[in-house]
């Protein structure tokens, strides 16, 4: 049982993650139809963010501010920074491309994942960085479930993504941007032609996954420690197979196929072995394509009669 | 007149012989110098110094192997340069900068530090008839496989480092008798190949050993998700100890934050893959090393390197035998240019086989010496305890 907690909890933490940046992969997919392959070093900026922002305030050991208002600060500044990122990747690499064959944005996409992982390694080498969190935010600080330890990250990770996701949800079905956006992902033209403006509505959706992605880098320099300019790739492909799992475009999709990567990442590394994790996620990429290729909460394409 | 005559003459004579001895003198110092000062090549440094799971401890090589240079320039008046070509660890891209190496003009080289990149590039090395000193990959077989015929290196291999440490968990006994101890490798060669001499020890004293895998190239949550069912699922309470024999410091520094996360309380037992004191503090750790800490050092030799490696900010214990390493082809050609000849890759080679270096002049502080096949004659290794600050102290490995 013991076993089976824990288990359960890092899948949940991992999940979570995993469900903030497949969010961003859906929004965009759904305004824009694109498979935006840099999202996942969108976080990993976004983890760099973050640790400098440590740095920036004396260090892990030595923080000159007190750890609540640093964590604030670090989500914050994240979320502004990776999501004005997130805007000027639009801006300048894809909307040139908005009307180009669909191959086009999708090679663009991998460049800029490129881009942004080597202008990382130029800018800050190659050496892993280690948030050293329990420096501030130590393990001792937990909650016990049938003796399975709860520490505050992990607490601070499932509320936080929590709470971004039922906000996000509640920014797409209430408000008026919500509306415009699901109307732009129903059919741009004709969104446009009933006054909506288009490039606003785009821009904001990207500003907006890439702030969640960016937010998703600091937590999860918070929960796992380290931190590289590769961590991006192999999050942002198993992101990617949470929203297609969950549904390409769905955002309820992508939170549920988010937390059911992170689940089964984590019980296939414990229940059967950590070299075979990977092989059982993507084979559920896999599995899923064939059985039900618009995902678990994705709407079959229409087709015209 | 006469005396006259024989003084003029003794004084000719006196002339003769100081401006012949002079000139004789002048002679040889000057074709010396001119040798030293014409003495110029090139080496390369294959460390993974800017990509990779190890980039610290490239770079601590990397900086190693610059100070060495230097230090051989000015103390033999050569003229000789490094050029660094990162490998990232890994196989495909070592390979890559061999053959731009050995398309280059220089001599020699330095390193590759990972085994299984030494297996990759150790028969290109050895087609080109250049030598190539290691000062960290310990693989048995790079010597015995008789597939890389200029391989060397400046530190002992895994048959010694491996039961060195098994032997040292026994005799200290780290872990209770009979009891578990969970085993860790990261699927490279250097991690396999030690699980595989330690295993056979710890058994036959009596302890269960618990092998298990994870990919070592994993990061961020995936990584975490590898090492949290380590620790969930394998750390229990028969398991007092856990050998992490991985070339990745901050990956063991994960794993033990990890289980103290997760409140297992057990030792943690390192190899020199994770011997960085910038990355891997967890307190009551042991790192077993080949290379020694040098700090508090008195040796003329080590003093000198510790000066000079100052200016690259703090360092371990992992970068001493790439000084060494360095030093040795340094040397090598040094010696060719003393002989009056031009560096070329077979005489390098021929002199870096004879290398005698005493343990005096040695930073390893054990002669270095090679055998035929390329392993280091002496036997040495080191070992490391972490204090409760996350300092390494360097303690008896007997």
């Amino acid at each position: 049982m013991h076993i089976f907690i824990q288990t359960l909890v890092t899948g949940i933490v991992t999940g979570c993650l995993y469900a903030l940046i497949a969010l961003g992969y859906s929004m965009v997919y759904g305004v824009l139809k694109l498979l935006n392959f840099a999202h996942g070093d969108l976080y990993m900026v976004g983890a760099f963010i973050g640790y400098f922002a440590i740095q920036w305030f004396g260090g892990a050991a030595a923080l000159i501010i007190p750890v609540p208002l640093l964590v604030i600060f670090m989500m914050l500044v994240a979320g502004l920074g990776v999501g004005a990122l997130g805007v000027a990747i639009e801006r300048f690499a894809y909307r040139p491309l908005r009307n180009a064959p669909r191959i086009a944005p999708l090679i663009t996409a991998l460049g800029v994942s490129f881009i942004l992982e080597d202008s990382v390694l130029l800018l800050f080498g190659g050496f892993t960085r280690n948030y050293n969190a329990p420096a501030f935010l130590p393990f001792t600080e937990s909650i016990h479930i049938d003796g399975v330890p709860i520490d505050s990250v992990q607490i601070i990770v499932v509320c936080v993504s929590l709470a971004m996701m039922v906000g996000l949800r509640e920014l797409v079905n209430r408000t008026l941007f919500g509306k415009s956006m699901r109307a732009v992902a129903s059919d741009r033209e004709a969104a446009e032609m009933l006054g909506i403006n288009v490039d606003r509505t785009i821009a904001m959706t990207f500003f907006i996954g890439s702030a969640m992605a960016g937010v998703a880098g600091v937590m999860s320099g918070l929960a796992f420690g380290q931190i590289s300019n590769i961590i991006g790739f192999l999050a942002g492909l198993k992101a990617f197979t949470a929203a297609v799992v969950g549904g390409i475009g769905s955002i309820p999709g992508a939170m549920i196929g988010g937390l059911f990567i992170g689940l089964c990442e984590s019980f296939s590394s414990s229940y059967v072995s950590s070299q075979y994790s990977d092989l059982i996620v993507f084979g559920i990429l896999i599995a899923t394509m064939l059985v039900r290729p618009q995902g678990v909460f994705g709407q079959p394409p229409l087709q015209k009669v | 007149m006469r005396v006259r005559r024989i003084l003029s003459g003794a004084v000719g004579v006196m002339a003769l012989a100081s401006v012949t001895v002079f000139g004789v003198t002048t002679s040889s110092a000057h074709v010396a110098k001119v040798a030293a000062a014409q003495c110029k090549a090139s080496i390369a440094i294959e460390a993974p110094f800017a990509t990779g799971p190890a980039t610290q401890l490239g770079l601590e090589q990397l900086h190693f192997a610059q100070l060495a240079v230097a230090m051989a320039n000015k103390a033999n008046g050569t003229s000789i340069t490094l050029g660094k070509d990162d490998t990232g660890l890994n196989p495909s891209l070592a390979t890559t900068r061999t053959n731009s190496i050995i398309a280059s003009s220089a001599v020699a080289a330095v390193g590759p530090a990972g085994s299984q990149e030494v297996e990759a590039v150790g028969p290109l090395y050895a087609k080109a008839g250049m030598a190539f000193v290691s000062g960290s990959a310990t693989l048995p077989a790079l010597a015995t496989s008789g597939a890389n015929k200029t391989f060397f290196r400046v530190v002992p291999d895994d048959d010694i480092q491996g039961p060195n440490d098994a032997n040292y968990i026994i005799k200290h006994k780290l872990a209770p008798a009979g009891s578990t101890i969970l085993i860790v490798d990261d699927q490279e060669a250097y991690s396999e190949g030690l699980v595989a001499v330690m295993t056979p020890i710890l058994k036959a004293a009596g302890f269960t050993v618990n092998h298990q895998s994870y990919n070592g190239t994993d990061t961020g949550a995936t990584l975490q998700s590898d090492l949290s069912a380590l620790a969930t699922s394998q750390v229990n309470s028969s398991t007092h100890l856990v050998i992490v024999p991985w070339q990745s410091a901050g990956n063991a520094q994960q794993f033990g934050q990890t289980l103290q996360q997760q409140g297992k309380t057990v030792t943690l037992f390192g190899t020199d893959g994770t011997d960085s004191p910038g990355q891997f503090v967890i307190p009551g750790t042991y790192v077993s090393n080949f290379g020694p800490d040098i700090s508090t050092s008195k040796s003329a030799v080590d003093k000198a390197i510790v000066k000079g490696i100052k200016k690259y900010g703090p360092y371990g214990a992992f970068g001493v035998p790439t000084w060494e390493a360095t030093t040795v082809v340094m040397n090598a050609i040094s010696s060719v240019c003393k002989a009056g000849k031009t560096p070329s890759r077979s005489n390098v080679l021929a002199a870096v086989r004879k290398t005698n270096i005493s343990a005096t002049q040695s930073a390893m502080g054990v002669p270095i010496k090679f055998k035929a096949d390329g392993d280091l004659v002496a036997k040495a290794g080191y070992l490391f305890h972490i204090s409760s600050k996350g300092t390494y102290v360097e303690i008896s490995d007997k």
